[in-house]
């Protein structure tokens, strides 16, 4: 059974405060609660709906929140003060993989036509930089959008735009759209294409309004999406209800993950106190529906929330995300890339929590002359991360 | 000729609650800032905040556009940056304030700290005052449903036991009294027992 009656000592009984941003990867959070895992563990929680990401940051770096659902980049970047002041988070609890995509506007797409030679130059953004280089230069650049600068979509847009050879900060202009406004954005015509996860990419299929080329998985790979970060300090204070919360999503995600519960799932999400959506729009973001469209996503490429290691800390995706601030001019000098990783994921009490043998390794650690090799690669696009064999691999 | 002419600087609020943002603009034009533009819907913030320039941009913490001000803040020096990058040690007080008031702040580099704390602090007083405001009302607004509902459920006792006002709330009453409930709640439970029955038309 659970720790939840062997330490009865915890002197603080208020809840434990959890911030979510209305998603559809905050379900483990979410069912967690309505399911009553947290309660089987013993932990009273407090799940409160937040507008931004960062209030998010803000509200676990100042107490108002004790953790949060969080981009996998954002604890490193609280940790390392990179848009914020310099606020310990860590994470030992990976909530999702994948689910991004990337899509195009109706508009963009039609005038692509006549410079991909294929489909595959279209996917692979080479038309779309045959496109930019035909344009006049006193033409209004094309605008994407992603949800935050600290993101993967943040990144997995840049990487797919370097690729094909595009300067994503010169020949295209990037700004932060929020998910739920992308598809609305791209009717208007505000922007011309965007990265954002599900369902935001199969809606503008389904409704018309665009066009989806890649999926995040094409890019990068299988990786970390969303994590429970925590603020260290209240970790610190609080293990025997942090490693109780991290049983409790664990056994969510992969309830979320079991089919015969999706119906069930998407019903308690669409409730206003949660996505307050309706039940259509969430059908694309679990199991293997997609609107019919040009594009087949890759089994691969949805989202996961259990299985296959899922939910244990990488901090060799640390070390990627980090490189990946580092390639786009947002992180300063940094003494050990593979401290912070370490300290910030952190797999020994992912391990404690389930209460299995610990079976964190430092294979992934970096030298410091490998660290900084391994950062010219990744900035000259010469790096690839894959978290299914947990390695780096230079080209 | 005393000190220089201080810059007056300019101020951008964002902030989609109408009311709270005219209270807010006031005390800061009182104060002396320049508020150079409240917008509601903050849908071309972006732009808003490259034609403008502002030294510095209140915003509501709860707005779902503040990731997009985040964004701007890594492009050029020039660009606004939250408040809490500007915080030392002896300031997260200030910010932690601002954060429990519902107060958000981005500020471009070379804006004098102090100006930015008295800038919090008018912000934060007339925000923790709209606070204070809207739950006066909702308290006021809530007494009035609870009201309704008693009149309501005294009305169905009226019809169903034949008998007068005075007698009906001390029906009501003395239910809750022996529930140890509130008059609300009774009421409450009155009338939706009354409707299952079809008894309250």
């Amino acid at each position: 059974m659970s720790l939840k009656t062997s330490n009865s000592s915890t002197q603080n009984n208020a809840p434990v405060r959890v911030g979510f941003i209305p998603l559809i990867d905050c379900a483990p959070f979410v069912i967690a609660q309505e399911k009553g895992f947290f309660i089987q563990e013993g932990v009273d929680v407090v799940l409160s709906k937040e507008a931004s990401w960062a209030s998010i940051r803000d509200k676990v770096a100042f107490n108002l929140l004790d953790g949060a659902h969080m981009l996998a980049s954002m604890p490193i970047a609280a940790s390392l003060g990179i848009g914020t002041i310099k606020t310990a988070m860590q994470t030992s609890f990976t909530v999702s993989h994948n689910g991004n995509g990337i899509t195009i506007g109706n508009a963009l797409y039609e005038q692509l036509q006549s410079f991909a030679g294929s489909s595959a130059e279209m996917r692979s953004g080479i038309a779309l930089k045959k496109f930019i280089d035909s344009r006049d230069d006193q033409a209004e650049p094309l605008r994407f959008a992603m949800v935050y600068p600290y993101s993967s979509h943040n990144y997995q847009l840049r990487d797919w735009l370097s690729r094909a050879g595009i300067d994503s900060d010169k020949d295209v202009q990037i700004i932060v759209v929020p998910p739920v406004k992308m598809v609305d954005s791209l009717k208007q015509g505000e922007i011309d294409g965007y990265c954002v996860g599900e369902p935001w990419n199969s809606l503008a299929v389904e409704q018309g309004v665009g066009h989806m080329l890649v999926t995040g998985y094409e890019i990068w790979g299988s990786t970390p999406e969303k994590v429970f970060g925590v603020n260290s300090a209240w970790a610190e204070k609080e293990p025997e209800r942090h490693l109780a919360m991290i049983r409790a999503l664990e056994k969510a995600c992969a309830w979320v993950d079991d089919p015969k519960n999706h119906t069930e799932l998407i019903t308690i999400l669409s409730h206003p106190d949660f996505l307050n959506c309706t039940v259509e729009q969430l059908v694309y973001g679990f199991g293997s529906i997609k609107p019919k469209g040009q594009f087949d996503w890759p089994m691969e490429a949805y989202q996961r929330f259990s299985g296959h290691e899922t939910n244990k800390p990488l901090p060799s995706y640390a070390l990627w995300i980090m490189a990946q601030m580092h390639r786009w001019q947002q992180l300063g000098k940094i003494d050990s890339l593979s401290d912070v990783a370490e300290q910030v994921y952190r797999q020994d009490l992912y391990f404690k929590a389930l209460g299995v043998e610990d079976a964190s390794d430092d294979s992934w650690r970096l030298s410091a002359e490998e660290e900084s090799e391994w950062l010219v690669a990744v900035d000259g696009g010469k790096a690839h991360f894959h978290a299914d064999d947990s390695s780096r691999k230079k080209d | 000729m005393s000190a220089p002419p201080v810059k007056e600087l300019t101020v951008m609020l964002v902030d989609n609650e109408p009311a709270r943002a005219a209270i807010v603009e006031q005390a800061m034009t009182d104060s002396g800032y320049r508020v150079i533009r409240r917008l509601e819907n903050a849908k071309n913030l972006t732009e808003a905040v490259t034609e403008y320039q502002p030294d510095m941009v209140i915003i509501d913490i709860e707005s779902p556009d503040r990731d997009m001000l985040e964004n701007m803040s890594r492009l050029t020096k020039d660009n606004p940056r939250p408040i809490v990058m500007f915080a030392e040690e002896d300031d997260s007080h200030h910010v932690e304030a601002a954060i429990r008031a519902g107060v958000s702040a981005y500020v471009v580099d070379g804006v004098q700290s102090g100006s930015v704390k008295a800038l919090l602090q008018v912000a934060i007083a007339r925000f923790r005052e709209f606070h204070a405001l809207r739950s006066e009302l909702e308290s006021v607004k809530s007494q009035l449903e609870d009201r309704k509902l008693i009149d309501k459920a005294k009305g169905l006792i009226m019809k169903h036991q034949k008998c007068d006002e005075p007698a009906a709330y001390q029906a009501l009453r003395k239910l809750a009294m022996d529930r140890s409930q509130r008059m609300t709640d009774v009421a409450r439970n009155i009338i939706s027992v009354m409707e299952l029955m079809g008894g309250s038309r």
